[in-house]
């Protein structure tokens, strides 16, 4: 049984919060490496072999000796079995990027009851728990959208720093500064029109990326625990709904909400990219460990 | 309950009109921040059901406001019993005269609850005072209530007695029907005719008061001051209070006075000595406010000291000078013996010296004395010798024989008495003189002659000497020479020269006195009224009390004399008025408003229903809430600290078991205490009592032990004491008495002596300016305490062991009570013989006595006398 990870603080704590209890979350998972290393071998193994001739560790093939290679090259033993003179190659490896991105907008930082973290918070500690065990099996993370690099375990603090602190802005990502075969996971509550969501997702199709989307939603938005005559107001200046009854409209906001959950997805799919779907009030090493397999799924499958 | 405004209560028709709008009125939404608002706003709302507000919080809110309307409209509860008898005007007839100074406030109130049932049954009224001035009482007209109440408002008791006689009259006067009178208690010659004229206008009720009617008189005499009070008699018995105020307002004593039950009069003997007695200007009654409470002293009531100087043997009974002088002067004044120097050391008016020479430094001290402005009053004899210069005259060297065995004549007798101090004295025709001293004939003799035989010779000659007067009778003071003083002539003249001395002017009897001040109703002094007018000398003790004449003092400024209420009124309880029925003042029908409870009633539910709107919103922080809840609630606790005597400096003071004396030492201790914490770098804690013997005494630097008159002391308390004097202690004994004899506190010279029979008392000195003591924070010469004069003892030698440092210092100013501060620190007792100064040199003393038991001898070391002596210097 996977142990229970302790919640990540408020915002307002030092990132030393978050970032403790995503090392919390990493260090309880050696369990969750030892599971998942059957499928993810080449993650837990450290660089991946690119298929080709390159600087690396891992043998790639015996070629004969051409005029202009180092003498130093020969592999003697080879060359010893037949008459000919053969050069050891090996394979090029090279680390994998991971771009990360979560939803800064004003929409995410809330919470509908005083125990549960912000959709914000929980989508941080997420990431921050996915780039700590990516960390571990040395790659490198990025943000989508800056070219800082971070690796290695002062890399996990400055890009806990970096989510905190990052401003807030529109509810969908710019596909600019993704390099190329990086894998891509984007972490927000993806209510905005399905339109705008489509177009993003195209943007992304385009490039020559792996993405992996994580839907972060509160119980609250889900069943709508209100009574009686109340007026909802927006938290980015889209406006206000008075409903006199919201135990009449409760039925028909769930509809709603579970055509926008199945747009988001149907959208994802078509352009061959994955949704995780998670609730605040759930404990995120489920959604840990299914981001996890996400990525490796990808990764394997090419 | 009736009300005053009930048309107000029409505005109750407007309840259902509320009560529906409210009910149509939707209450506000909630307000809720949900980020998921695009898909809500795309949604069309199923049913409309409007929402309702619930239905208690509507009655809530109907409640308010009918408890609002229900208090506007002025509900006043009360009245039921105390109806206004008959039909028709009413007429109230108030008694305004000095008996109902008292009690003026509830007079007052039950003459307005009149008012305000007579404006319930909406009848007219007439107001009467019965004592008004010099115009005879006369009734306002009948008016409506409301223009009555200011004159009702304006009414004051007066100084002098009730006219019921011009009441009478005014009564018939009017035109009401029946009547309320509010009595005063006080029987009159007229009051038959007063009731009668009050039961022909109709049925009549009058109202009494509890408190008997009071009136003071003082009675001076050789013993002292008494206070006599005069009442109606009532059946419980009274504990009152006298004080003997001076003419600035200070009380000098506060003396208790019980009246038992169904007495009529009672007495108390004001205890002061005789210096403090003669500053007294008033005696007051506490807590009765009228002119029928004070008392106002004169000269009459004053006793000027008379020293007699000792004669060899002056003191032999019938044969000796002084027992005449003694035996004559008794009555008017307080006789001293003793010698010049005793006499002369407290402030004396007359001195009489009879045959004696005052010759060297004597008779330069009492001529000192003398140009000062005292009297000497001399006799002669055959020790008087021409030479002495303190005479009004030169004599002639020998003296004159009249009759006798060896001579012609006959002894002469007296003349009348020449205009002067002896004017107008009755001569007895039996009063001779057989011998008597000559003086040389000279310009000024005969304006210095007083009295004068019948051949003209002077008998009492007088001068002035600077601002005094020496005054010599020409024969002796016993009956050697003549037989003067075997006379009641004797007596009077030496009464006339005493208050001669004094400065009050005797003179002939039928001169006019003008009114000086007066007193009001309320007991207080002020300028006379405008319709009074002089009272004849002659007259002082037989007139009555008027408007002409109303109490106070008459007379120029060096003549005052004191008419007062006590000793010219009759005091005689009035008995019920016949055909009236009868009521106390207190059961006047009183009227309770309700309006403003009710109006409270609502405002309280108004905030609940404001409370729980919030709450229904969703506005109410369960935390702000639970704060409010909790500021209501809260009780400040004082934490009981019981302080442990070593937790900080502590001065402390002997339990001496009379419950004044402790509180006296207590505050006087804990005033010394903020003092020396305000101006000095000590941090004083509170004052604890001490009971030597029991508690530990080691923690306290300083020890105050006032002695009371029955002071006890067990040989455990007194072993403690002892031990704690070597330990290093130091004990302030204090005996309270003040002055020379310890006047104020008798019994505690003697208690002093009783207890500290086993002390270890070290051999005493006076307190000089010289010792540490006097300089140990502020440099002082004197150390008074509420009162001055005493010598202050410390220890003679300086003990090394003992730092130096006197373990023991005695006096008898009574500190405590000039340290004793109230709670908004006001002195609570007043300096005898006061000023601001005496007070601030009390608190340095107090101030020099903590630091001198805390530092020790620190200020008597060598080395800060050259600054010492700078500051002496200067």
């Amino acid at each position: 049984m996977i142990p229970k990870l302790s919640r990540a603080g408020g915002r307002p704590a030092a990132h030393h919060g978050l970032l403790g209890a995503a090392e919390a979350a990493g260090a309880r998972l050696p369990a969750l490496l030892v599971a998942a290393e059957r499928v993810a071998a080449t993650v837990a193994q450290g660089v991946h072999g690119r298929r080709r001739v390159g600087v690396g560790d891992t043998f790639w093939q015996y070629r004969p000796f051409v005029q202009g290679d180092a003498a130093s090259r020969i592999d003697w033993r080879r060359s010893g079995r037949s008459d000919r003179v053969y050069v050891r190659d090996m394979e090029w490896e090279a680390a994998q990027t991971v771009c990360l991105w979560r939803d800064a907008s004003p929409s995410m930082a809330w919470r509908s009851v005083k125990g549960l973290p912000a959709k914000r918070e929980r989508a941080e500690l997420l990431l921050l728990a996915l780039a700590a065990l990516l960390f571990r099996a040395g790659e490198q993370v990025r943000v989508v959208g800056q070219g800082r690099v971070y690796s290695g375990r002062q890399g996990l603090a400055r890009l806990a720093d970096t989510l905190e602190r990052g401003a807030d802005s529109d509810g969908l990502p710019d596909a600019v500064r993704v390099p190329a075969q990086a894998q891509v996971v984007l972490a927000g509550d993806f209510l905005a029109p399905l339109a705008e969501i489509k177009a993003c997702l195209a943007r992304f199709a385009a490039l020559p990326v792996r993405l992996h989307l994580v839907q972060v939603l509160d119980p609250a938005e889900f069943e709508l625990p209100y009574e009686g005559r109340v007026r909802f107001m927006g938290l980015e200046r889209d406006g206000e709904a008075l409903i006199p009854r919201v135990s009449g409209v409760r039925a028909a906001y769930a509809e709603a909400l579970q055509a926008q959950i199945d747009g988001v997805r149907a959208l994802a799919a078509a352009a061959g990219f994955g949704v995780t779907l998670h609730r605040t009030d759930h404990a995120p090493e489920t959604a840990l460990l299914a981001l996890f397999m996400a990525l490796d799924a990808t990764a394997a499958r090419r | 309950m009736i009300f005053t405004a009930p048309w107000v209560l029409l505005a109750l028709l407007a309840l259902p009109v509320l009560w529906w709008l409210l009910r149509a009125t939707p209450p506000a939404p909630r307000a809720q921040n949900f980020p998921a608002i695009r898909l809500l706003a795309a949604l069309r709302p199923r049913e409309e059901t409007p929402a309702r507000t619930p239905w208690w919080l509507l009655a809530l809110r109907l409640a308010a406001s009918a408890l609002i309307i229900l208090g506007v409209a002025g509900p006043v509860s009360g009245g039921g019993g105390g109806a206004l008898p008959g039909a028709g005007p009413v007429l109230l007839v108030i008694d305004n005269g000095w008996a109902s100074g008292p009690d003026w406030a509830a007079r007052q109130q039950a003459a307005s609850a009149v008012l305000d049932r007579a404006e319930r049954d909406r009848r007219r009224v007439a107001l009467l005072a019965t004592a008004s001035g010099i115009e005879a009482p006369h009734a306002t007209a009948i008016m409506p209530v409301d223009m009555l109440r200011p004159m009702l408002a304006a009414l004051v008791p007066m100084p002098w007695g009730d006219d019921r006689a011009g009441a009478a009259r005014a009564v018939a006067g009017v035109a009401t029907g029946p009547g309320v009178y509010i009595g005063d208690g006080v029987a009159g010659p007229d009051d038959a005719a007063f009731a009668a004229a009050l039961r022909r206008r109709g049925p009549v009720i009058e109202l009494r008061g509890a408190l008997p009617a009071r009136l003071l008189s003082s009675l001076a005499g050789p013993a002292g001051l008494t206070a006599v009070l005069t009442q109606t008699p009532v059946a419980a018995p009274r504990q009152e209070e006298i004080y003997a105020e001076t003419g600035d307002g200070r009380v000098l004593a506060r003396t208790p006075l019980s009246v038992p039950a169904g007495a009529a009069t009672a007495q108390a003997r004001i205890d002061l000595p005789s210096e403090f007695r003669n500053q007294l200007s008033a005696l007051r009654l506490a807590q009765a406010p009228g002119a029928g409470s004070v008392v106002l002293l004169d000269e009459a009531a004053r006793r000027r000291p008379v020293g007699l100087l000792n004669a060899g043997s002056g003191d032999t009974p019938l044969l000796g000078t002084n027992y005449y002088l003694e035996r004559a002067l008794a009555p008017v004044a307080e006789v001293r013996r003793g010698d010049a120097a005793t006499l002369l050391a407290r402030p004396l008016s007359v001195l009489v010296a009879a045959d004696r020479t005052l010759a060297g430094p004597e008779g330069d001290k009492i001529e000192a004395w003398v140009r000062q402005g005292g009297m000497l009053i001399r006799f002669a004899g055959p020790s008087i010798g021409s030479a002495d210069d303190l005479l009004p005259e030169k004599l002639l060297e020998g003296d004159r024989q009249l009759g006798g065995a060896m001579s012609w004549s006959q002894p002469e007798h007296l003349a009348a008495f020449p205009p002067g101090p002896f004017a107008g004295l009755a001569l007895p025709r039996d009063v001779t003189v057989g011998r008597q001293v000559l003086a040389e004939p000279s310009a000024a003799l005969p304006e210095n002659t007083w009295a004068a035989l019948a051949d003209g010779t002077p008998l009492v000659t007088a001068a002035r000497h600077g601002a005094g007067e020496i005054v010599l009778f020409h024969v002796t003071a016993n009956a050697d020479w003549s037989n003067l003083p075997l006379s009641g002539l004797f007596v009077d003249m030496l009464t006339r020269l005493v208050q001669r001395a004094s400065g009050v002017e005797v003179a002939g009897d039928a001169r006019p006195l003008p009114p000086a001040q007066s007193l009001d109703g309320a007991g207080i002094l002020g300028p006379p009224p405008s319709g009074a007018r002089a009272l004849g000398a002659s007259e002082l003790a037989t007139a009555a009390v008027s408007p002409i004449h109303p109490p106070g003092y008459y007379g120029l400024e060096h003549d005052r004399h004191a008419f007062n209420l006590g000793g010219h009124t009759a005091l005689h309880a009035a008995g019920p008025m016949s055909g009236a029925a009868e009521l106390s003042l207190a059961a006047a029908p009183q009227a309770v408003r309700l309006g403003p409870g009710l109006i409270g009633l609502a405002l309280a539910l108004l905030c609940a229903d404001l409370l729980l709107t919030l709450r229904l919103r969703g506005l109410l922080r369960p935390a702000v809430a639970g704060l409010i809840l909790l500021l209501a609630a809260v009780h400040p606790a004082a934490a009981q600290t019981a302080e442990s005597p070593a937790l900080g400096t502590h001065l402390a003071y002997v339990v001496t078991g009379d419950a004044t004396v402790d509180g006296v030492s207590k505050s006087g201790l804990s005033g010394l205490s903020d003092y020396v914490n305000d101006h000095t770098a000590a941090v004083m804690a509170a004052p604890l009592p001490v009971a030597p013997g029991k508690d530990d005494l080691s923690f306290y630097p300083l020890i105050y032990w006032p002695i009371t008159a029955g002071a006890k002391a067990s040989p455990a308390f007194i072993a403690a004491l002892n031990d704690y004097m070597r330990q290093g202690g130091i004990v302030l004994i204090d005996t309270r008495g003040g002055g020379a004899d310890g006047a104020f506190a008798p019994g505690t010279d003697a208690a002093l002596r009783r207890v500290s029979e086993g002390l270890d008392v070290p051999t005493l000195a006076p307190l000089t300016s010289a010792h540490v003591l006097a300089r140990a924070f502020y440099l002082l010469t004197e150390f008074p305490g509420r009162y001055e004069g005493a010598t202050v003892w410390v220890q003679q030698d300086q003990d090394r062991t003992n730092d130096s440092v006197s373990p023991v210092i005695i006096g008898a100013n009574d500190w405590a009570a000039a340290w004793a501060t109230d709670e908004d620190g006001k002195p609570l007792f007043a300096t005898i013989p006061g000023g601001a100064r005496q007070r601030t040199l009390a608190w340095r003393f107090g101030v020099n006595l903590v630091m001198y038991a805390l530092t020790g001898n620190y200020k008597g070391d060598q080395v800060h006398v050259p600054a010492i002596l700078e500051r002496l210097g200067q």
